[in-house]
């Protein structure tokens, strides 16, 4: 299948209802790769679910949610190696999951214990790992941009073959780190790619007040870059671009800018009231038509590879295993208080000391 | 301090030549230690710093940057980050506000919001200061900020024997730090510099003289200052101790006990605006803490709390007059 950049329209490589518009069989995927990549979008769906009760349960605080967008996270995940580096945003813990963080420790973060990997610091919007080559974002847009492209540099200055991939959203395009970002990586050559997932809300501004450009992939030609915009609800055309751009920073060939046009289903975040932005029968019409879910699984029955028995099967077993992984988030332990001081610095700093100090008075401990 | 194994030459070293010199020891010794900011390359720096960096060890290391201060602190969050040693420079502390958001929201946070498992070991080295007639953009000294955010380290040198070592010992050390350097005495103070590597550690302070009747408390180019009053007072019979912080995060606690129980008179000195600035935490940790050896008001001596002016820069910074006023207002209670 041919990737061309700037196109008019999204690049797709399943239509709304599941059929195939392109050679399927170019993209390399074995039937149990495609199995898999099922099972991975029902999991996230799954984990996500689960994790919003926790808020609505008034045990957890915060909640972006990632449906609707699975197949941008589910598509642009798979392709990385494990050496990869990928900076998220607070709406990219599908893709995280993908790369390799565990249910029970996205539960564990969202519920503030130590097996999540910020051991409660972080509120629960990403918690990173060391091991996973995760880089846990803050809560400031955009800013993590920059620093992907600092790690893409020091990945061709070592000259590894490891790439670095960063989320945003379409809000973010407008913060100057975004356009920052992007020219370093291409004056540098950088291997990263850039990944929006244009949901088309920035919280409630659209698109059309966000930015005057009719699509986010033509911003790439201003850094002399390419620009691809993919059906972000398409998982194997999410799949293929990202493969395409991943190969090409690889093999010294520079950066990419990847829009995927995508939509999400719940509020921007549990504080969030998106009834007041979202026109009547917008919704219903993504979540009825467009479901990356569902048109994945249309695909795969289309291909007699799945049937409903199989997809009950799914269900139970993906359900038995988050219903183990909340059991062992929910063991895990609170973060003792006096943790509090650490990881500020490497070591306690002498203001620190004496703050330590006070705090166990504080705290009655010794 | 580590001088004891320093068995080389020394030489008489501006400021501008013992920084140069502690970045090419770094490079040497770590392959690592990587250098990007605006103009470093060819150009070796707009005040020289890194001149002839880029012919011995390449672009890879020496890395001329496109004109944006949050792309240079980004990209050196994201490098140390990976493992790389980077030490970027902001061309004027003025500058640095692009990037500050990058600064405070990502390096100083990386270590804490990741429980450990990530950390920015990168160096901020950036001009400050007033008195080489900079107008507001070009004379700053916007240290309260950086050490108002928890997780990065703050540094002002005052000669060039220490800003040698203590760039030394910041390049090593594994927390993110803003190294201040006065740029008015870059070139107009020299001391005699060991060839080969050395720390002068972070957070010890060193008494620049000695004295007995009152303490100034200082960092940076605002030591000559006092150190200038403590000459001029003398023959008025006033023998000032001056206090150099070297390090303003972590702060020399110990040091700054040890002088007001010496004197009990405290004046802290600074070239910022005085409102919520550095000299403000001294004065309320000798308050706090020291409150029993204080024999009058701990007076603070700072810029005017307005933006920082150009023709009218003299009056604007501290000067001898200011300084000799305030100690007479400390002492004379």
């Amino acid at each position: 299948m041919e990737i061309r950049p700037f196109t008019d329209e999204p690049i797709q490589v399943l239509a709304y209802d599941g059929s195939p518009v392109q050679n399927i069989d170019s993209l390399g995927l074995s039937k149990d790769d495609l199995l898999k990549m099922y099972r991975w979008l029902v999991f996230v769906r799954a984990v996500d679910d689960r994790g919003y009760i926790l808020v609505r349960q008034g045990r957890a605080g915060f909640y972006a949610q990632i449906a609707g967008q699975e197949a941008s996270q589910v598509g642009s995940a798979l392709p990385l190696l494990k050496d990869d580096w990928m900076y998220g945003d607070h709406r990219s813990q599908g893709s995280m999951i993908v790369k390799g963080l565990s249910a029970a420790q996205w539960f564990g973060h969202v519920l503030g214990r130590m097996l999540d990997p910020t051991q409660g610091r972080l509120m629960p919007h990403g918690p990173g790992s060391r091991e996973l080559h995760i880089v846990p974002p803050s809560s400031t847009v955009g800013n993590q941009i920059t620093e992907a492209v600092g790690t893409a540099m020091a990945q061709r200055i070592k000259k590894r073959k490891e790439i670095t991939i960063t989320y945003f959203g379409d809000g973010a395009t407008s913060e100057g780190d975004f356009h920052v970002g992007l020219n370093f990586a291409a004056v540098y050559n950088s291997p990263c790619i850039f990944f929006c997932q244009n949901n088309q809300y920035a919280i409630s501004v659209r698109l059309q007040e966000q930015t005057h450009t009719r699509t986010i992939a033509e911003k790439a030609k201003a850094y002399g870059m390419d620009g691809f915009l993919v059906d972000g609800n398409d998982t194997l055309a999410v799949y293929a671009v990202t493969k395409h751009c991943a190969d090409k920073a690889r093999s010294g060939n520079g950066p990419s800018l990847i829009e995927a046009y995508t939509y999400r289903y719940g509020p921007h975040s549990s504080a969030d009231d998106d009834t007041r932005y979202r026109p009547k029968g917008e919704l219903e019409m993504w979540r009825t038509q467009r479901d990356p879910v569902m048109r994945f699984r249309k695909f795969l029955e289309r291909q007699k590879l799945w049937d409903e028995e199989r997809e009950q099967k799914l269900q139970a077993e993906i359900k038995a295993e988050l219903v183990t992984a909340m059991e062992e988030a929910e063991k895990s332990a609170l973060p003792d208080p006096m943790t509090v001081l650490d990881y500020a610095y490497e070591k306690l700093t002498p203001q620190l000391e004496r703050q330590r100090k006070e705090l166990a008075a504080e705290l009655g401990v010794s | 301090m580590a001088t004891a194994e320093v068995t080389k030459q020394k030489t008489q070293f501006t400021m501008v030549q013992a920084l140069r010199s502690a970045l090419m020891d770094e490079m040497e010794r770590d392959q690592d230690v990587v250098l990007l900011g605006e103009d470093i390359g060819p150009r070796g720096g707009v005040f020289l710093i890194t001149e002839g960096l880029i012919d011995k060890f390449g672009k890879d290391r020496v890395i001329d940057t496109p004109l944006a201060e949050a792309g240079i602190i980004g990209a050196a969050v994201g490098m140390s980050c990976y493992g790389l040693k980077p030490v970027a420079e902001i061309q004027f502390i003025d500058f640095i506000f692009p990037g500050f958001d990058l600064l405070v929201s990502e390096a100083a946070k990386m270590r804490y919001r990741s429980a450990g498992q990530f950390s920015c070991p990168m160096v901020i080295r950036s001009p400050y200061g007033g008195g080489v007639r900079g107008g507001g953009y070009h004379s700053q000294s916007p240290e309260a900020y950086f050490v108002a955010t928890p997780g990065l380290k703050v540094v002002a040198p005052s000669n060039p024997y220490d800003a040698k070592g203590l760039l030394i010992a910041s390049i090593r050390d594994p927390d993110p730090v803003v190294f201040m350097e006065p740029k008015k005495i870059y070139r107009a103070v020299k001391s005699e510099v060991p060839e080969g590597s050395y720390e002068v550690p972070l957070g010890k302070a060193a008494i620049a003289r000695e004295g007995k009747h009152a303490s100034i408390i200082t960092f940076g180019a605002m030591v000559h200052l006092a150190l200038e009053a403590a000459e001029a007072m003398k023959k008025e019979g006033v023998e000032l101790e001056v206090l150099d912080l070297r390090t303003l995060q972590p702060y020399d606690s110990e040091a700054i006990m040890q002088t007001v129980a010496k004197t009990g008179h405290v004046i802290a000195l600074q070239e910022a605006p005085g409102i919520g600035g550095f000299a403000g935490e001294i004065a309320a940790f000798i308050a706090e803490n020291a409150i029993e050896y204080l024999e009058g008001p701990i007076v603070r001596v700072a810029g005017w709390d307005t933006p920082f002016p150009y023709a009218l820069e003299k009056a604007y910074m501290p000067n001898v007059e200011r300084v000799r006023r305030a100690v007479k207002k400390a002492i004379n209670f």
